[in-house]
């Protein structure tokens, strides 16, 4: 990997993701929400509100940002001309990722502030936090690679937003211990996150790692698909 | 002779379908080397195999002293320069920031910019941005982008497909300079008149197969039927073989005043394709 063309792929995704509309609304979504919660709660904020907000940076500005990224490099023929240039596909993945990586941060940071709830991020929660930046990393990228147009992340980044996102909603639906709905969505990544804050518990830390592997092999999956054009 | 591509056997196949079959050419330092065919013939996949981005299936290659595992490391990358009918520039970024990300990437001052941009012609343009662009504009653009780490060969793939005379000169003067500073230059077209005015050597390639190659006034001349036309004042059309004791015919003919018109029945470069392949190149 080299610094400085990682550096010059991040210069250059900085600057466009500032002038591309459809991304920059969307570290605002969760922000917005975030002061809207804050508001609605006065003293006692619940905790899958908090990973709601958490759900919807990681899915709709880490995913999305790179998703997005990727399948218009590959759209617009850009991506060709990169892959054609001494970087190595590394350095346009981690320069790319680094953009996501910065928005991520920033949203969930001041989504924080707003929602004033320090307390639940405990080293587990954090740890958890990085694992799950990674996952959604690269789910993003395995999706960007895959889309066959910028339209169709549009379709692909729904189900995301509304499973891998919202999972900790399904809380509310009251549905009773054990029942196989409630298990799939305890199993989701920003559930275990939450689990990992709830109860202090190292355990879906160990299962978020999975859900990192799965979505690594997917990414290379699709890496390899695009690799050459035979 | 130092030749910057050498290519033996080559053949590359899409499951059943051939798409170069059994290639053997040398391309040598300081060449403009054009491959003339219509679309489907071959061209951009032997672009494609030369630049790394496609495997070959059989044969071998050799560019730039590198063999086929090398060509797809930075090293290499470096070394060269592509652009393609289907390149693309980003469309929200300034002239001046699309070239300064090739900056970084091959490691060159941005100082460079100016200068390239002086070359093409866009110096005033550079803070604009590329979605305000003209068609012919963003070509210029590309070229600049592709030159601006001064490679030791260029690959070209259509690289005035859809641009307007003006814009077509503009760039073949470009490529014309870069060559006299020493750039090889590797030109897929199906554009007879690029191939003619560019290159000093054609490889016309039809269904995978280079049928011919030569200097292009080579090909039209061993294609001619070698004949004077001579069109007189009074509509007559006289038919003289180019052979040296035809000469004092000739001369006769002018002393008597009836040249009205004089010419060689050479064949343009299109026309040896369909002589050769019984194909149209425009189709």
């Amino acid at each position: 990997m080299n610094t400085k063309r990682v550096l010059a792929i991040f210069e250059k995704d900085i600057k466009d993701f500032f002038k591309n509309t459809s991304l920059i609304i969307m570290p605002v979504v969760p922000i917005l929400l975030a002061v809207f919660y804050n508001a609605l709660f006065d003293d006692f904020i619940p905790l899958f509100t908090i990973f709601i907000i958490i759900g919807m940076v990681f899915a709709g500005v880490t995913s999305y940002c790179i998703m997005i990224m990727m399948a218009e490099e590959k759209e617009k023929n850009t991506l060709r001309t990169l892959m054609m240039s001494p970087a190595s596909f590394l350095d346009i993945i981690v320069g790319k990722s680094l953009v996501a990586i910065v928005m991520t941060i920033s949203t969930l940071l001041i989504s924080i502030v707003f929602l004033d709830v320090y307390h639940v991020f405990n080293l587990q929660t954090i740890l958890g936090s990085i694992l799950l930046l990674l996952f959604f990393i690269l789910l993003g990228i395995g999706i960007g690679l895959f889309a066959k147009s910028i339209a169709a992340t549009s379709v692909y980044i729904m189900p995301i937003i509304f499973i891998f996102g919202f999972s900790p909603m399904f809380d509310l639906f009251g549905l009773e211990e054990g029942h196989f709905v409630n298990v799939i969505f305890d199993a989701l990544p920003v559930s275990l996150l939450m689990q990992a804050s709830d109860e202090g518990s190292w355990m879906p830390l160990i299962l978020i790692t999975i859900w990192v592997v799965v979505a690594y092999l997917f990414a290379l999956f699709s890496y390899q698909k695009n690799k050459n054009d035979d | 002779m130092d030749y910057v591509i050498n290519i033996n056997n080559l053949s590359k196949s899409y499951g059943n379908t051939q798409a170069l079959k059994d290639i053997t050419l040398q391309v040598p330092k300081g060449q403009i080397f054009g491959l003339l065919g219509p679309s489907g013939s071959g061209k951009t996949t032997m672009i494609k195999t030369l630049t790394g981005e496609l495997k070959k299936t059989s044969g071998e290659i050799q560019v730039l002293n590198m063999d086929e595992d090398q060509l797809s490391t930075p090293n290499y990358k470096a070394k060269i320069g592509v652009l393609s009918d289907n390149s693309a520039l980003y469309e929200r970024l300034s002239i001046y920031d699309n070239l300064k990300l090739t900056c970084k990437l091959y490691d060159v001052s941005l100082n460079e910019i100016d200068t390239i941009l002086e070359k093409v012609n866009l110096i005033d343009d550079k803070k604009k941005v590329v979605s305000k662009l003209s068609k012919g504009m963003k070509q210029r653009v590309m070229l600049a982008r592709t030159l601006i780490h001064k490679p030791d060969l260029l690959f070209l793939d259509e690289p005035t497909s859809a641009l307007d005379p003006g814009n077509v000169d503009k760039i073949h003067q470009i490529l014309r300079e870069l060559n006299e500073e020493g750039t090889t230059i590797f030109l897929s077209t199906h554009n007879m008149e690029e191939a003619t005015n560019l290159c000093n050597c054609v490889g016309l390639l039809y269904k995978g197969i280079i049928q011919e190659m030569d200097h292009p006034d080579n090909l039209r001349y061993q294609h001619s039927t070698n004949q004077f036309e001579v069109e007189t004042h009074d509509g007559e059309l006289i038919k003289i073989e180019n052979k040296p004791e035809n000469s004092g015919q000739i001369e006769q003919l002018i002393a008597s005043g009836r040249v009205k018109r004089m010419y060689t029945d050479d064949p343009t470069l299109g026309e040896v394709f369909l002589k050769v392949t019984g194909k149209d190149l425009g189709s």
